[in-house]
């Protein structure tokens, strides 16, 4: 199966090379710019269910991505990616379109930028969230799931909607505002991830609504921002369900902090998320619930081709009952307390092989198991031990 | 002809590399904010409107270092995160990567709207140099 899909890329970027130099005259080649990647690795968490079932070493890491766009006139851009992603648990499997948006340059001065895009964006709003998929971009294999939760990642990597970005050059720094509005499809195959394995009902998301401000002062190396989400869904049961129609609020108020030095570098999310529930478990089903977490991020630069990381990732389902207790105890002790939270100690090491070629090795100890998937219904059967370990190892290459 | 970087003898504080344009560029000055807003690519058009042409040298070339620490005020990986940000979200493009300082004369002079930087000791012949305010 990998074989085939990879195979299929390579045909795919020999074709777009061979429509590049038939099609294009020199000067709208100068328009035209393409790229890709394509990353496969290996990796096994034995004891949960994060990448697959039985928890043996898998092959289900493969990242692949071909992208264009076209300038069609000074301040007209059209944009686009085609991606195959196979995670295994994690997220759904197969092609996508990643992006493919009309960017207007609304305003392009020497000390003001804005951006206008129309059609499927990435979300810009998180440190890591517009370029989560592309592992050459990834700080680590595995992200901190506290604010990067994967069994989330297909709902919360893009939205079709409108976005706006604008930038300002002052003597004080330079200030970035990003806003967004928006809905992103969901399908049976996402819901079973992220509520619950048996769902037969449809979920949707009624719109996602996203500002985020970056501040980066003047001689300074640090960079600061702040975040807002504000998102609705809806569940409609199935004729013959287990869950009854329902309606979700989410909403995230986030900060984030950057320091880069010349070898070394640290970064910080934090996340406070609230889900006001109605129905779904039952018709007058009611509950307000704050998610808390917050990761740390710090690589340093060993030698020009290798880098070395290490990671805390700190989450906690309901900010009020840090050790689960209360979560084992309203189910009548069919979930296990380690459901409420999860920590993760992350350590990993990047080595350059070649100028686009790169090994990324990583492990994990985690305690908990509160950022597995499904996230509404969890999978108590499989997910039976408090602590869990993950190893990856990954190859990429990029153009 | 080739730039020395880092020279032992240079004045730290005193850039080590200039910033060059196409003779056709309708700009006298930039201040380092608006330098460090072409080469993130936010800032994609001159102000008369001639698109910019963003020229760089490989990341790890003395000459490349100098640019970023002295002229942006950033770290060469920074530059390359923002870059691949830029490409593989679909919000920009990557600037041209030249192998030479040699390279990087010829296409400046050679192509309208372009911006680079050489060594501050190299022949300026058939292109601009832009002062850079701090």
């Amino acid at each position: 199966m990998k074989l085939r899909v990879l195979k299929s890329f390579q045909l795919s970027l020999s074709s777009g090379l061979l429509a590049l130099c038939g099609v294009f005259s020199a000067s709208a080649a100068d328009s035209w710019h393409w790229h890709g990647f394509v990353a496969q690795g290996l990796i096994q968490a034995d004891q949960s269910n994060f990448v697959n079932d039985d928890g043996d070493i898998s092959t289900d890491l493969t990242e692949l991505g071909l992208n264009g766009s076209y300038k069609l006139s000074p301040g007209w851009r059209l944009s686009g990616q085609v991606m195959y992603l196979d995670g295994g648990n994690r997220y759904a499997t197969g092609w996508r379109i990643d992006y493919l948006f009309l960017n207007w340059t609304a305003v392009n001065s020497l000390d003001w930028q804005l951006n206008l895009y129309a059609g499927r964006f990435k979300n810009m709003h998180w440190l890591y969230s517009s370029t989560r998929d592309v592992a050459l971009t990834r700080p680590m294999i595995v992200l901190p799931q506290s604010v990067y939760f994967d069994a989330f990642r297909d709902i919360a990597v893009g939205s079709d909607g409108l976005a706006l970005q604008s930038t300002n050059s002052t003597t004080l720094g330079e200030l970035e505002f990003i806003w967004s509005y928006g809905a992103t499809p969901i399908n049976r195959e996402i819901s079973q991830r992220v509520i619950a394995t048996q769902i037969q009902g449809d979920t949707k998301q009624k719109f996602v609504h996203q500002a985020t401000v970056f501040f980066r002062p003047a001689d300074s190396q640090t960079q600061w921002g702040i975040s807002l989400l504000d998102s609705d869904f809806s569940y409609r049961r199935a004729p013959v369900d287990m869950f009854f129609d329902g309606d979700f609020t989410v909403q995230r108020v986030m900060a984030n902090w950057r320091y880069s030095a010349e070898l070394w570098e640290l970064s910080s999310e934090l996340v406070q998320e609230r889900v006001h529930a109605r129905g779904f478990y039952l018709p007058v089903f009611e509950r307000n619930q704050f998610a808390q977490g917050a990761f740390l991020l710090g690589s340093y630069n060993w030698s020009d081709s290798t880098r070395l990381y290490a990671s805390y990732d700190w989450y906690t389902a309901n900010k009020d009952d840090r050790g689960g207790a209360l979560l084992s105890l309203q189910s009548g002790g069919l979930i296990p307390r380690y459901f409420g939270y999860q920590r993760d100690w992350g350590l990993g090491v990047t080595q350059d092989l070649a100028k686009q070629l790169r090994l990324k090795l990583e492990y994990h100890w985690i305690t908990g198991t509160g950022r597995l998937g499904p996230n509404v219904v969890p999978a108590i059967e499989i997910n039976r031990s408090r602590h869990h370990d993950l190893w990856a190892v990954q190859l990429m290459y990029w153009f | 002809m080739l730039l020395c970087l880092p020279g032992a003898s240079a004045d730290p504080l005193t850039p080590q590399v200039q910033v060059i344009t196409h003779p056709s560029v309708q700009v006298d000055a930039l201040s380092q904010a608006q330098l460090r807003s072409i080469y993130l690519m936010r800032q994609v058009v001159w102000p008369d409107g001639v698109a910019i042409r963003v020229f760089t040298l490989a990341p790890r070339s003395a000459a490349n270092l100098q640019f970023c620490r002295d002229q942006l005020q950033l770290f060469p990986y920074q530059l390359e995160r923002v870059w691949q940000k830029l490409t593989y979200s679909g919000t920009g493009t990557p600037p041209t990567e030249l192998q030479d300082q040699q390279a990087m004369l010829q296409a400046i002079a050679a192509t309208p709207g372009a911006i680079g930087y050489i060594g501050k000791q190299d022949e300026t012949q058939g292109v601009k140099v832009i002062p850079i305010k701090p």
